[in-house]
């Protein structure tokens, strides 16, 4: 059994699995019913000043029959006073003492109001405090949540006011409702963040009913922007994890978030630098029980790869991550068909056919069977046919021998110089 | 002609240059593709080819720097 | 663990063995069935129909919730679409061919074809519309499968097309002669009126060459589709064929359909002659009248057998028996003239003759009888030899002759499709071929009235 604590800024944790802030983490009987089925943390939903909510909040996207492809809400904050949560993070913490609990906030961008919230939060004692600059809907109109996080100085400025009286780890959630991450990242780094986590949930109406010509999710015929998330959004989240970590000025952990389902999520993440992660849809698509598989599989991971700890994954394949222009031009791979696995949908030479370099022909053999070959010389290793193709195993890309390794920045470079 | 017989059209004429003695020694490149120049060290003689495909314009970059590095 | 399994067959509640026994795809079952589907390019399914259905058009129609354009594509190329999703062999076709079948498990598109046309008779839907008149006509002769096809399509083309049809009312095979609990006769009756409702003349209780005659038909028409399938079943020509309780397959699953079950099998033992899909129906459908046993009894052994398999399949979970390399001798009879039982002799098999097919011979001295009260012939089915005659066509032991793409016969005016065409060697007896005969059938007098009307 590998070892999978993990220490995120000095939020020690059994797992690296928490619970995000969010509906799951909304009252201490969740919270613990979490941690018995074997999550490593919690942010407690968003503490500030209770908000009231509407009726009708999630809405999912469905994709080719499957559900919850993405996720959406127009819930807010707590909607419970803090004295009432606080008491349920204290209880929670005491049968629990080894698990951490990170306290989400958010109120008003003035420093008294955050001085009063982190004193009052630490003293039940949260393990680490996590300042919600993300959350993009409703309270964003309010002047707080994303609409703080997408300006760089507030962001520099609220995490500052936190750190002159937080005494625990202070992670800064990001949103991702900005062209550039890495700029709000830096500039919580600036403030004093002791972490940094992201994303939180992207500006999104997830449909209009076509009967009814509703927004979905509607309140009594109107609609408002919400929060997406779930697996579709990995890819998105992926990415500025990503970005951040490869940025030399950002030199804080990262807590991974966006659409993570399962260990193999959670590890890519990891390899990319997260160390830790943060999940949400899929524990409200399937309960907390999936934590099971995700502390299994990700164990079994480790062991076959002969690595003792998930904290030696951390930020692995961070280097691999680079610029495009420091891509190698000459790189070359080709689709190749096996014949023997093929089942002949065609589906690899219309895709080819109709939307890239037409270098899958359909050819009738000799004794009469149809097959599919790839004319090598006009395939530019796009990728397409093996991505439509449904069966493992019968496209597989093949790496051509090549020229000399030529990135863009090395070409440009040499033909500036000529000039 | 296929994309990947105009490339090897576009290689052979670059190959031909090199063979006769030519260097490259600077390339243009706009909307229409790469104008590269070559010059004749010992004859002092310059010719320049219109090089279209993307292959080609990857080729004669690495011809290139290969030059500039030796 | 004690399960209870729904009780397959009634013997209290006759009507519910008459049911449609598959209960079809609920929403979500289709929804992820259709999902599932690869939407191949160049499909095998598609032209491993014989009515060239652009399947996995239909299906993506369903999965994208276009219905109505789903039942569309399904019944434009095959306007008895809706049984065929019933009644047709698909392992043998569409499913047979699906490339999932190299994979996983192929689509099951017989039940997604159900699904969709289903939907349309749900929601009485009209999918198509007759074409501008042309100013010609066709009498359709037989409104089955390859007559309700070519008037279709002719309508759809502008004719002004008449049908003649025997019985009471149109859909020939899908009306009459397939079981209840496969194909219900109110989707025959849907698919009638979809050609109805193309100003298509349906005349029941008609029958060419009785109640009107070949010259008046060619006379009256500029063209004539003669669709009229195939007639009775022939005799045994063994002793006691005419005794009370001796019945013919196609009469006897026809009165099946009539509205009312006869109480009269009920604890009967029913011997079946033959083993072709008809027998098969004879058999299932005596068990769901009742019978307390039911035998199949065939002359040549289960290889020769001409029954689907997943007829024979449905036979044997409704408790047929089948008694191969027996043949019936003669039937024997009681006082009061009623089948009391049937004298059978063990058949062997020599080798191959011309059809590929063993041939059997009797074993001597191997008599025994078998204690029955009903003898149902299932051997096969006679042709309509006196109408093809009154139409003076070419013909072979009364399979008319006709052209292999157009379906024209001896008689330019004239063209047959369906069972009428149907013989040894001459193609497949299933109601989706009929379907596809009566559309080419169609688009060949469409061209040649096309070619006729250019040249005035």
């Amino acid at each position: 059994m590998a070892d999978l604590s993990i220490n995120l800024a000095g939020i020690k944790s059994p797992n690296p699995f928490w619970l995000a802030s969010a509906p799951p983490t909304n009252s201490g009987y969740q919270v613990q019913r979490a941690f018995e089925a074997g999550w490593g943390g919690a942010v407690w939903k968003t503490l500030g000043d209770p908000i009231l909510n509407v009726s009708s909040r999630f809405a999912a996207i469905n994709f080719n029959g499957q559900r919850v492809a993405g996720f959406n809400n127009i819930e807010l904050i707590t909607d419970r006073p803090l004295d009432v949560n606080l008491k349920e993070i204290y209880e929670t913490k005491k049968r629990f003492p080894n698990h951490a609990i990170i306290a989400s906030l958010m109120v008003e961008p003035k420093q008294e109001k955050w001085h009063e919230i982190v004193k009052r939060v630490e003293d039940v004692g949260v393990d680490g405090l996590e300042l919600n600059f993300g959350c993009p809907h409703g309270m964003a109109e309010r002047g707080m949540g994303s609409a703080s996080g997408q300006v760089p100085s507030l962001v520099e400025k609220q995490t500052y006011w936190v750190k002159e009286a937080a005494k625990t780890p202070v992670i800064v959630k990001l949103t991702p409702n900005i062209t550039d991450i890495t700029v709000t990242a830096e500039a919580a780094v600036n403030g004093g963040a002791d972490a940094i986590s992201m994303i939180n949930t992207i500006n999104s109406l997830m449909g209009v009913d076509l009967d009814t010509w509703n927004t979905i999710p509607h309140v009594a015929g109107k609609g408002a922007h919400g929060g997406y998330c779930g697996p579709a959004v990995k890819p998105i989240a992926l990415n500025m994890v990503a970005e951040c970590a490869r940025n030399p000025r950002i030199s804080v952990p990262i807590s991974g978030i966006g659409g993570i389902s399962n260990w193999q999520d959670a590890v890519e993440f990891i390899l990319m630098g997260a160390a830790g992660v943060q999940v949400c849809t899929a524990a409200m698509h399937h309960g907390f029980r999936i934590v099971e598989d995700m502390i299994e599989g990700l164990d079994h991971y480790l062991d076959s790869k002969n690595i003792s700890a998930v904290s030696e994954l951390i930020g692995k394949s961070v280097p691999r991550y680079s610029d495009w222009g420091n891509l190698d031009l000459h790189y070359n791979i080709t689709a190749q068909i096996n014949t023997d696995v093929c089942i002949n949908c065609n589906k690899c030479h219309i895709a080819c056919e109709d939307t890239s370099h037409q270098c899958i022909d359909m050819i009738k053999g000799d004794n009469g069977r149809s097959y599919l070959k790839v004319r090598e010389e006009d395939c530019v290793g796009c990728n397409l046919c093996a991505i439509v193709c449904p069966v493992e195993g019968a496209i597989t890309m093949v790496e051509q021998t090549s020229m000399q390794p030529m990135t863009w920045n090395e070409r440009q470079a040499a033909l500036n110089s000529s000039k | 002609m296929s994309e990947h017989e105009q490339y090897l059209a576009e290689k052979e004429k670059i190959d031909q240059l090199l063979s006769e003695g030519y260097n490259i020694y600077h390339a243009v490149e706009n909307l229409d593709g790469a104008f590269v120049e070559f010059f004749h060290l010992k004859s002092g003689t310059k010719k320049t080819l219109h090089i279209r495909t993307a292959n080609a314009r990857k080729y004669f970059s690495s011809i290139f720097i290969q030059q500039k590095s030796s | 663990m004690v399960t209870i399994k729904t009780q397959r067959i009634s013997i209290t509640d006759l009507e519910r063995n008459f049911e449609e026994a598959d209960r079809g795809f609920t929403n979500q079952e289709a929804l992820e069935e259709s999902n599932r589907c690869l939407f191949c390019y160049d499909a095998p399914c598609i032209k491993a129909c014989p009515t060239g259905i652009d399947i996995p058009s239909f299906i993506k129609k369903i999965a994208s919730g276009n219905l109505l354009g789903s039942a569309k594509t399904i019944m434009s190329s095959n306007p008895v679409g809706a049984s065929c999703a019933r009644v047709c062999p698909t392992e043998e076709l569409c499913e047979g061919s699906c490339v999932l079948n190299h994979s996983t498990s192929p689509i099951q598109i017989g039940k997604l074809q159900r699904y969709a046309t289903d939907w349309a008779i749900k929601n009485e839907q009209t999918l198509f519309k007759a074409g501008t008149p042309n100013g010609k006509t066709a009498a359709v002769i037989g409104g089955g499968p390859a007559g309700l096809s070519a008037a279709r399509e002719l309508a759809r083309f502008g004719f002004r097309v008449t049908i003649y049809e025997a019985a009471e009312k149109a859909g020939g095979l899908n009306t009459y002669g397939i079981v209840s609990f496969r194909l219900p006769q109110s989707i025959s009756f849907w698919e009638v009126e979809q050609v109805q409702k193309l100003n298509v003349r349906i005349l029941t209780n008609t029958m060419a060459g009785r109640d009107v005659s070949a010259e008046e038909l060619l006379h009256s028409y500029d063209y004539i589709v003669l669709a009229a399938g195939m007639a009775h079943v022939p005799d045994l020509r063994i002793e006691g064929e005419e005794l009370k309780g001796v019945y013919d397959a196609i009469e006897f699953v026809k009165a099946t359909k009539s509205g009312k079950l006869s109480r009269d099998f009920a604890g009967k033992r029913v011997a079946v002659i033959g083993a072709g899909n008809t027998a098969i129906d004879g058999a299932t459908c005596s068990v769901r009248l009742g019978a307390e046993n039911v035998k199949i009894l065939y002359r040549r052994s289960v290889e020769e057998m001409t029954a689907y398999d997943f007829e024979y399949e449905f036979a044997k979970q409704d408790g047929v028996e089948f008694r191969w390399l027996t043949a019936p001798k003669r039937i024997i009879g009681d006082a009061e003239g009623q089948v009391a039982g049937i004298e059978c002799v063990q058949m062997a098999l020599g080798d191959p003759g011309e059809d590929g097919r063993r041939s059997p011979a009797e074993v001597e001295g191997s008599e025994f009888t078998l204690p029955v009260d009903a003898v149902i012939k299932a051997i096969g089915q006679t042709r309509h030899l006196p109408l093809i005659e009154a139409f003076g066509l070419q013909h072979e032991y009364g399979v008319v002759t006709a052209d292999k793409e157009t379906f024209q016969t001896s008689n330019p005016k004239i063209f047959a499709c369906g069972d009428i065409l149907f013989g040894k060697g001459k193609g497949d007896a299933m109601v989706v071929t009929a379907a596809q005969q009566g559309k080419l059938a169609a688009y060949a007098i469409h061209k040649q009235a096309q070619t006729a009307g250019t040249a005035k």
